[in-house]
């Protein structure tokens, strides 16, 4: 019987799966802010009302994103193993 | 002749990295932020200390992990303190690009340029803030900037002028404390983990010497800001 010489693989990232993971960060935030737009909007001190404070931290994701998409473009994946 | 010129040029950085460094270091970055932002909170200082891991992340892995870093910080701190962190998360995640990227284009290489790395993320990172305060929270969330701000609106500025002022020197003192304090902990790091990475070159005690003096540097301005506002 032929012994087969396995090489264990270490698993390795890389900047596609960092700018992935950012995405990722930025898309659970973006699940989040409706209803914490409401908790914070329910604040004793807070003047806004949940719509506007939604609109207003979506356009800032909005934004993160688009560097994220930029990245993505700008970014050489190549050093892929 | 063209031999010795590629002798002469340092070693690529290897740009894969282990995923068991990742699994490891964003968990604790996250612990970290929270940690420091909760120590912050507790003791009241003229800080946020809660972008000290998002820096380590995003000068050792890279700016997008610490922008993964910088949203789970803000994500899991809003539901243990509260909602009022989950839009500042935006502010974590501009200072993790902004420290990985400029480290990434040799921006770190002295001690001089590393310190300006951090008051570059001081200024971008208010520049996110501001809106936020103004905006969402009307001026204020109860943070120790908040007094500088209403001394600020009595001299007679408009609320975004206050807010902004108020903030940058607020974030200046925390950014500079934070990034040379994970400047300290990427020394301490594993030397296959940081190797590559632009960061400032000095022997012996010296590096020793700068981290504490950049650090001093940070407190100070806290300091002074808590003098004043005494």
């Amino acid at each position: 019987m032929q012994k087969k010489n396995v090489e264990k693989k270490e698993v390795t990232v890389g900047a596609k799966e960092g700018i992935g993971s950012g995405i990722i960060g930025l898309g659970v935030l973006l699940v989040l802010l409706p209803s914490f737009s409401q908790k914070i909007s329910d604040l004793d001190f807070i003047n806004s009302d949940a719509f506007g404070i939604l609109a207003g931290a979506a356009m800032v994701m909005g934004i993160l994103v688009g560097v994220a998409g930029l990245a993505v473009i700008l970014s050489k994946f190549d050093d892929e193993s | 002749m063209a031999s010795s010129a590629v002798a002469a040029t340092p070693k690529k950085r290897s740009k894969r990295i282990p995923l068991t460094y990742v699994v490891a270091l964003v968990p604790v970055a996250v612990a970290l932020n929270i940690v420091g932002g909760q120590i912050n909170t507790v003791l009241k200082l003229p800080t946020f200390l809660d972008m000290i891991g998002t820096a380590v992340v995003a000068i050792v892995l890279g700016p997008w992990w610490g922008a993964l870093v910088g949203a789970t910080t803000n994500i899991v701190s809003s539901f243990i303190s509260g909602p009022i962190g989950l839009p500042f998360a935006a502010c974590n995640v501009v200072g993790a690009l902004i420290w990985g990227y400029t480290v990434r284009w040799g921006w770190g290489k002295t001690f001089w340029g590393f310190g300006l790395i951090n008051i570059l993320v001081a200024f971008f990172v208010s520049l996110t803030a501001v809106p936020i305060y103004v905006f969402i929270f009307g001026g204020a969330t109860g943070h120790f900037a908040d007094m500088m701000t209403a001394a600020f609106l009595a001299m007679g500025q408009n609320l975004i002028v206050s807010v902004f002022s108020s903030n940058i020197l607020v974030s200046l003192a925390d950014k500079i404390i934070s990034g040379f304090v994970a400047l300290a902990i990427i020394e301490a790091l594993p030397a296959n983990l940081t190797q590559g990475i632009q960061l400032p070159k000095s022997e012996g005690i010296g590096k020793i010497v700068w981290i504490a003096a950049g650090i001093v540097v940070g407190v100070a301005i806290a300091l002074i800001m808590m003098a004043i506002q005494n």
